[in-house]
């Protein structure tokens, strides 16, 4: 129904004729990443603090007059903030949610005024564990202040200060994007409109942790670890390939990579490669490609750092019940799950919705019969658009029912 | 015979009567949610349907009606007693796998249960059996049994007879003819087409 690809590949088409695809009219083009340095203390919920800090971010249309046109798009875990357009006419890839974010597209950037921030903790321009330590000149490392997803969102809100923003249309995200997107609803309920969290959770099951915990030992268990202490250009590159291989399996699902792999061999190997344990089977190429990428872009202590975050997020905890998290929420929420997601199934993406509505607050949940696994959240789905256009544009139109 | 779709809007309008102004509604089998954009535009009630299909929750978002996709019984089971105060099952009863342990469900969750649904027993419909011998096809039945999903007719009759055996009280209950407009007081189990119950425990 989706056509044979996993939601990780990207679809680009090649360049067409004279049109360089990074200006493909549909797509917002190339893309300007800020930084935006907050010159303040943070003080994080577990009490540390950071004498500044730095969040990089993109923004894609135009703030209206009226500053009410602004949606916040939050990333998973190895996402960043680069989430539509292109960065260089060079890249092989757009943003990593260009199929949803554009002119025209189901988040309209004629229409809103889109941000999208890398997380505190982050290694991708926002301050992390690899950012340098004023106090030290050396990269923080594992002395990097205990990160939340409340932390996310409050060093995001500073963000949305400077830009002068005091309303969103739509938080918007995915996975752990969909965990932030619901507690900056309970955090700022007067800031936020709407709520659409996709493939996401209000905790973590114990599986969801166990996985993340394997791909945490990977990476401290690599002595190039060295208890987080490690050149830039170094590391555990083998643990967190790993880790990331691992992790990827519980993104996709046993029917999308057995579609999209079965049992086929890389050619020129097999039964007759000499080494047994060379990569006979595509799937295992496939992965160690994942691993091998993902380590040049990625570092071990924010993959540790953010990895913690998902696990201790857990609202029922923090608040006493779903029920007190949720009292203060002003925004409407949509929660969106995957028949297919093993990682953040149906179930707990209903509880969201259900526990919104047990609260008394506007909540719908719908559910699309996808069988991508976890990331279907990214999959080019003209239903899922169709969902989301009708979440972000509904007018307020006063229906006739005279008859 | 009116079009089914004017039907609907009969419908609507005996449920509108019923419903308290800003009261808290669960409409199950909600499909595309016109009945609680309804209630919402006229009542001011805060109402959440439920349906099956992806689809009509998308057209339900679109009106800013809360829509939850999946199975009635456990959406209900995940809320406190009267949690609603009233709970809507319209012109849906009669595809329900399980209807009594639905039924209970929604008087459990409600603080009323209204119940719409075709009078199976409706003259037309046995003429067209004893005639024709085949399913009964019409304006409310529009399918051939091969293109049906399946169904689970029921009568006035029938459904009296169900309340009784439960304990179910029958607060109020409207009866309609043929048209779904004009009240039907004599036979309704004959000349009835349509009918409205509200219940409560």
């Amino acid at each position: 129904m989706y056509g044979p690809a996993m939601t990780d590949d990207v679809e680009v088409p090649p360049a067409t004729g004279s049109q360089p695809r990074h200006l493909n009219p549909d797509d917002v083009g190339i893309a300007q990443p800020r930084d935006f340095v907050h010159g303040h203390t943070f003080a994080f919920k577990s009490g540390q603090t950071l004498p500044c800090f730095t969040l990089r971010y993109e923004t894609y249309g135009t703030l209206n007059i009226t500053r009410d046109n602004a949606v916040l798009i939050c990333h998973a875990l190895s996402g960043d903030h680069h989430c539509a357009g292109w960065h260089s006419p060079g890249d092989r890839k757009p943003g990593w949610w260009n199929n949803l974010i554009g002119p025209g597209k189901a988040v309209d950037t004629r229409r809103f005024f889109v941000i999208c921030a890398n997380v505190l903790g982050g290694c991708q321009g926002s301050t992390g564990p690899s950012s340098l330590d004023p106090s030290t000149g050396k990269p923080y490392g594992i002395a990097f202040p205990f990160v939340t997803i409340s932390d996310i969102v409050r060093s995001q809100k500073i963000l949305l200060d400077h830009l002068g923003i005091s309303e969103l249309h739509a938080v918007i995200g995915g996975s752990m994007g969909g965990m932030t997107a619901i507690q900056f609803s309970i955090e700022y309920p007067a800031l936020v409109r709407r709520v659409l969290a996709m493939a996401s959770t209000a905790r973590e099951s114990a599986q969801a942790i166990a996985f993340n915990e394997v791909g945490r030992q990977a990476i401290m268990q690599d002595p190039a670890w060295n208890r987080g202490d490690y050149p830039r250009d170094g590391g555990p590159r083998v643990g967190l390939a790993i880790a990331r291989m691992m992790a990827h399996i519980t993104y996709v699902s046993d029917a999308s990579m057995d579609r999209k792999f079965g049992r086929l061999k890389t050619p020129g190997r097999g039964a007759a490669a000499p080494d047994a344990f060379d990569v006979p089977f595509e799937v295992e190429s496939y992965l160690r490609y994942q691993g091998q990428s993902f380590i040049n872009r990625f570092d071990a202590n924010s993959y540790l750092t953010i990895t913690r975050a998902l696990d201790h997020f857990d609202l029922a905890q923090a608040y006493g019940s779903l029920e007190h998290a949720f009292a203060p929420v002003q925004a409407e929420t949509l929660v969106v799950g995957f028949a297919s997601d093993w990682l953040f199934p149906p179930d707990q993406n209903r509880e969201i919705a259900l526990a919104l509505l047990r609260t008394g607050k506007r909540a719908s949940y719908a559910e699309l019969a996808t069988d991508l696994g976890h990331d279907s959240f990214l999959l080019e789905s003209e239903e899922l658009y169709t969902l989301v256009r009708a979440f972000l544009e509904r007018e307020e139109v006063v229906f006739d029912f005279t008859i | 015979m009116n079009k089914p779709v004017e039907k609907r809007t009969i419908d609507m309008q005996v449920i509108g009567d019923w419903v308290e102004p800003g009261s808290r509604v669960l409409d199950l089998g909600c499909g595309k949610g016109e009945l609680l954009d309804y209630l919402a535009q006229t009542k001011q009630v805060s109402g959440v349907g439920v349906d099956l299909d992806f689809s009509r929750i998308t057209v339900c978002v679109r009106r800013g009606v809360n829509a939850y996709q999946g199975d009635m019984t456990s959406f209900m089971r995940s809320f406190p007693e009267r949690h609603f105060d009233r709970v809507i099952c319209s012109r849906t009863v009669h595809e329900l796998n399980d209807p009594t342990g639905v039924i209970l469900e929604a008087l459990r969750v409600g603080r009323s249960l209204t119940v719409g649904f075709v009078n199976h027993g409706f003259w037309k419909n046995r003429l067209d059996a004893l005639v024709r011998g085949r399913k009964v096809r019409n304006a409310v039945y529009p399918t051939e049994w091969f293109e049906s999903r399946p169904a689970n007719p029921v009568t006035i009759a029938d459904f009296r007879d169900f309340c009784g055996k439960k304990g179910i009280r029958i607060a109020r209950f409207v009866h309609l003819h043929g048209d779904w407009k004009r009240p039907c007081h004599a036979l309704p189990n004959l000349l009835a087409g349509y009918a409205l119950y509200d219940l409560t425990r």
